[in-house]
C-alpha cells in the first residue's frame, strides 16, 4: 500500500505533475468541444445538400464537391489530416495548434456527421414529406418542421457515438506536439518512468467522460421518445 | 348536389411519362372540375388513377400538358406552387400524419406557420375541428395512440384547417380495417354534403353512387369514361369498364 501511494505521490504530486493531466484535459474537452459544433455545422449543411441532391435533383456542384469531401474525409486516417493542416496548409502561418485540432477533428467529424444526417433524412417515409408540401409548406419549412425533429430523434444514438468517436480520437493531438489529456500523461511517464499510474489514470479520466456523455444522450433520448408509445 | 358552373381545376392534356419513356402512367388526360362537384375516380391498379390525382396538386409533375387552378396554369415554372397547395387539401391512403407532433400540433402547425394565424385562434379552430369528428378528447395524444380510422379523420381535418377550395383523396379507405372504413366514409360524406368540392380516387363503388356527382373511370393512363353514377353504374358503354364493374361489384 505505502509502494502505491509512493507511486502516486511521484506520479501526480511532485513538482505538481497532476498539471500535466489538469490542463491536457482542459485542452481535450475544448478541441473536442468546438470540433463537434464545427463537425455538427459542416454535417448538416453537407446533408441537407446531398439530400436536397437525392430528392429535387438541384444542387449537382455542390452535391459532387460533398461526395468528393466526405471521399477523402473517410478515406485517410484523421492523424494524417491532422498533420497535413498543421505541417502543409498551415506551415507558414503562426497559428494556435488548438485551432488547428479543432479544424481537422471538426472537418473530420463533418465527414461522418453528413453520413449519419443524411441516413436520418432519408429514414422518414416519403409520405411525411409529401403531406408538408401538400399542406403547403416550400421544401425547406417541410425539412425543417416535419422531416428533420424526426431525422434528428432516429439519429441521436449514432451522432452521440460519433462524439464518443471523437472525443477520444484527439488523443493523437501529440502528433502536433500538442498536451492533450493523453501528451499529459504520456510526459509524467517520461519523467518517472512509471508507465502504469499516468497511462491508467488518463485511460479512467476518458472513461469517466465517456460515461457521463452517455448518460447525457440516453435522457436526452428519453425525453424525445415522448411521442412513441 | 348544386354546382353554381364555376370551374375550379382545368387539366389539359396531361401526360406523365416516367423510366425515360417506357412506362406512360398518364397518357393525354383532360378534364374539367367545377366548384361543389364530388368526383370519383375509379379503375383498375396502374390505371393512372393517383398519378392523376396526384398530378392535381403538383405532387407528380406532368411530363407535358398544362393544369390550372382557379384560373392560374399551376404547371407554369412561374407559379408558386406552395401558395397554391394551401388551398388544396390532400387526404393519402396512409394518413401520414406527423407522429412527433400532437394531435393538435398536428392540425395547427400549417395554419399557425402559413396561414400567419395565432396559436389562440389556430388552437381554437383546431378543437372545433376535432369536435367535428368527435375526438376532442385526443387532442393531446400523439398519432401512435390513435386507430387508423381516427388517424385518418384527423388527417382530413388537418388539411380542412387550411380551408381548402378543394379536396384530394388518394384511397383514403384502403389502408383501414374493414371496421374503420365507415366512420371515413361518413366524415366524407358530411363534407360532401357541406358543399366541398373534392376529387376522390376509392375503390368504395358504394361511396361513388351515394356522393359522387360524377364518375371517371381510368384505364391504361386514360379517362375511358365518364357519366353520372347513374348511367355510370346502369349502362357503361366501355367494355373494359363493363369488364372492371363485373369484378367490384
Amino acid at each position: 500500500m505505502t509502494n502505491f501511494v509512493d507511486r502516486f505521490t511521484l506520479n501526480f504530486i511532485a513538482d505538481g505533475r497532476w498539471h500535466y493531466i489538469a490542463n491536457g484535459l482542459l485542452v481535450t474537452l475544448q478541441i473536442t468541444f468546438f470540433a463537434v459544433l464545427l463537425g455538427i455545422t459542416l454535417g448538416f449543411v453537407i446533408a441537407i445538400i446531398r439530400s436536397t441532391h437525392d430528392n429535387t435533383g438541384k444542387m449537382k456542384i455542390g452535391n459532387a464537391i460533398c461526395n468528393i469531401y466526405i471521399t477523402v474525409i473517410r478515406g485517410t486516417p484523421v492523424v494524417v489530416q491532422l498533420m497535413i493542416i498543421y505541417y502543409v496548409v498551415f506551415a507558414s502561418f503562426d497559428i494556435n495548434k488548438v485551432i488547428v485540432a479543432i479544424l481537422a477533428f471538426g472537418m473530420n467529424s463533418g465527414a461522418y456527421v453528413a453520413e449519419i444526417f443524411r441516413s436520418g433524412i432519408m429514414s422518414i417515409d416519403r409520405g411525411q414529406f409529401e403531406a408538408g408540401r401538400s399542406l403547403g409548406f416550400n421544401y425547406r419549412q417541410t425539412m425543417m418542421y416535419i422531416i428533420m425533429p424526426q431525422a434528428f430523434k432516429n439519429i441521436l444514438p449514432a451522432l452521440g457515438n460519433e462524439f464518443i468517436v471523437l472525443l477520444k480520437e484527439t488523443s493523437v493531438s501529440g502528433y502536433i506536439a500538442m498536451q492533450d489529456l493523453t501528451k499529459g500523461g504520456d510526459i509524467i511517464r517520461s519523467r518517472t518512468y512509471d508507465a502504469f499510474m499516468p497511462l491508467i489514470a488518463v485511460a479512467i479520466i476518458y472513461l469517466i467522460m465517456v460515461m457521463i456523455f452517455s448518460k447525457l444522450v440516453s435522457m436526452l433520448e428519453r425525453r424525445l421518445r415522448n411521442s412513441d408509445h | 348536389m348544386i354546382t353554381n358552373g364555376e370551374t375550379l381545376i382545368k387539366v389539359e392534356d396531361v401526360h406523365k411519362i416516367y423510366n425515360g419513356g417506357t412506362l406512360h402512367a398518364l397518357n393525354g388526360v383532360s378534364a374539367e372540375i367545377k366548384k361543389g362537384e364530388v368526383i370519383v375516380i375509379v379503375g383498375p391498379s396502374g390505371s393512372g388513377k393517383s398519378t392523376f390525382l396526384r398530378s392535381l396538386n403538383l405532387l407528380e409533375v406532368p411530363s407535358t400538358g398544362r393544369i390550372f387552378f382557379e384560373g392560374v396554369d399551376i404547371t407554369s415554372k412561374k407559379t408558386d406552387i406552395d401558395q397554391h397547395r394551401q388551398k388544396m387539401g390532400m387526404v393519402f391512403q396512409h394518413f401520414n400524419l406527423f407522429p412527433h407532433k400532437t394531435i393538435l400540433e398536428n392540425i395547427t402547425l400549417a395554419p399557425i406557420k402559413l396561414l400567419k394565424k395565432s396559436r389562440e385562434e389556430a388552437e381554437k379552430r383546431g378543437m372545433e375541428l376535432l369536435d367535428l369528428v368527435g375526438l376532442q378528447e385526443k387532442a393531446h395524444a400523439y398519432p401512435s395512440q390513435l386507430s387508423g380510422g381516427q388517424k385518418q379523420r384527423i388527417a382530413i381535418i388537418r388539411s380542412l384547417a387550411m380551408d381548402p377550395d378543394v379536396m384530394l383523396f388518394d384511397e383514403p379507405t384502403s389502408a383501414l380495417d374493414p371496421e374503420m372504413v365507415g366512420e371515413v366514409l361518413e366524415l366524407m360524406k358530411e363534407l360532401a354534403r357541406g358543399g366541398m368540392t373534392m376529387v376522390v380516387v376509392t375503390h368504395e363503388m358504394g361511396f361513388a353512387k351515394e356522393v359522387g356527382t360524377r364518375v371517371i373511370f381510368m384505364d391504361e393512363g386514360e379517362i375511358k369514361e365518364e357519366g353520372s353514377p347513374k348511367e355510370f353504374f346502369e349502362h357503361p358503354k366501355e367494355p373494359r369498364l363493363q369488364d372492371f364493374l363485373s369484378k367490384v361489384l
